[in-house]
């Protein structure tokens, strides 16, 4: 059984106008079994950064709980909260420690930079950064999700449209997915 | 990806009027759900269904082969063919490719001179006669609903209604199994196809969403 599709999960974030958006589903199964159908994938950072984390559910706990705790002391030391771009490569080296013996979770960080700039990036298990202008996706509906973004995009959308959007684009992908669905949560910021 | 063993959910039981056969309507490939609306419920005669798990087009052709044999027999024979006579042909067919790499696991269903008839056949050659089964990756879920709440002495309805539930219950935890619940009732003139759910409209029905005080609201965030 491959261990990316051992609880099933799926992701997805979005950049508008000046906002960014993330979704993801709320199925939390062992293999083909439904356990729970309010999982939360997505955590908030700060204000302005969020993360989602597909993939093994309690490596994404225990990588959530990392990150906090790091994030937590960089606010006491630097007294503001951090860049986007500086998380997206605080989790980079995070991921890339454990190179040899990986957390099986594919990030997905979305967060307002200087000036409400909007910035999205996701990696694979081993912290290799993907930046994108557009959209990223994870999870086991990820190849879906790719074909169901890349029609519904458009450039510079505001939020209201933005979350229609990605709600739409989440809720078709998980259809198609046995191991993701049961509802979203989405994030519009 | 482990391939699920018959990722699907179909169930059939004997009751006081007749026999109830149900079925989802996902097939998957992996975790890929490549169709939500196939027929799982073959009709092999008017008064004989079967149902489908396993390999589709391996319980399609077979089933199709059986109703071509069953009509054979009613010319060669001038009467309807049994239940039991008809399960009986479709195993020992089965029984003689195995080990090929058939998959079908399948109930047939129907209603003959002795009343209603239910067995279980398999690609392993195996023939069951029975009041309740349930095949595929769902039937552990489907056989918690259904015999939880089983009674020989059920009215038509709320046999139907106890199919209904079984099956959607075994699509909310199995992931293989999802897309619309049909229900079919085989009487002594034959089966009638009851209804066509979606499990997605079911799960409201059966547990409507209570509205509660909004946890988090959508608020405006101004630039830190």
């Amino acid at each position: 059984m491959q261990i990316f599709e051992y609880n099933g999960s799926a992701l997805v974030a979005m950049v508008g106008k000046n906002c960014f958006a993330i979704a993801s589903d709320r199925r939390l199964g062992v293999q083909l079994q439904t356990i729970a159908t309010d999982f939360q994938r997505i955590s908030k950072i700060h204000d302005r950064l969020f993360l989602g984390l597909s993939g093994l559910a309690t490596d994404a706990q225990t990588l959530y709980q990392r990150l906090v705790f790091r994030h937590k002391l960089y606010q006491l030391r630097e007294e503001r909260d951090m860049k986007p771009e500086t998380f997206a490569s605080l989790v980079s080296a995070i991921l890339y420690e454990k190179r040899f013996g990986p957390y099986f979770c594919q990030p997905v960080i979305a967060g307002l930079g200087d000036e409400d700039k909007p910035f999205i990036c996701t990696m694979d298990s081993i912290g290799a950064k993907e930046l994108a202008k557009d959209f990223v996706v994870a999870g086991t509906a990820s190849e879906s999700l790719y074909g169901a973004c890349e029609s519904m995009f458009k450039e510079n959308m505001e939020p209201e449209e933005l979350f229609e959007t990605v709600s739409q684009a989440l809720l078709a992908s998980v259809d198609r997915d046995c191991l993701s669905g049961w509802g979203g949560h989405v994030y519009v910021v | 990806m482990v391939k699920p063993a018959k990722g699907t959910t179909t169930l059939a039981f004997i009751f006081k009027e007749g026999v109830m056969v149900a079925a989802d309507s996902r097939a998957s490939m992996g975790g890929y759900i490549s169709s939500q609306s196939v027929k799982k419920i073959i009709e092999i005669n008017p008064y004989m269904l079967g149902t489908m798990a396993g390999g589709a087009a391996d319980c399609q052709f077979w089933h199709r082969n059986l109703g071509t044999k069953c009509r054979l027999h009613e010319l060669a024979n001038k009467r309807r063919i049994s239940v039991t006579g008809a399960s009986k042909l479709l195993a020992n067919i089965l029984y003689s490719y195995r080990g090929m790499g058939l998959s079908v696991g399948t109930m047939i269903a129907g209603w003959d001179e002795t009343g209603p008839g239910l067995y279980y056949v398999d690609n392993e050659g195996g023939r069951l006669k029975g009041m309740r089964f349930s095949v595929g990756s769902g039937s552990p879920y489907a056989y918690g609903v259904l015999d939880n709440g089983y009674r020989y002495d059920m009215s038509v309805e709320e046999a139907a209604e106890l199919a209904r539930r079984a099956i959607y219950h075994a699509t909310f935890r199995d992931g293989a199994s999802g897309g619309v619940a049909s229900v079919y009732y085989v009487g002594p003139n034959g089966w009638k196809k009851l209804s066509g759910d979606d499990v997605g409209e079911l799960h409201y029905r059966y547990y409507p969403v209570m509205p509660s005080t909004v946890e988090q609201e959508m608020v405006e965030v101004t630039g830190a």
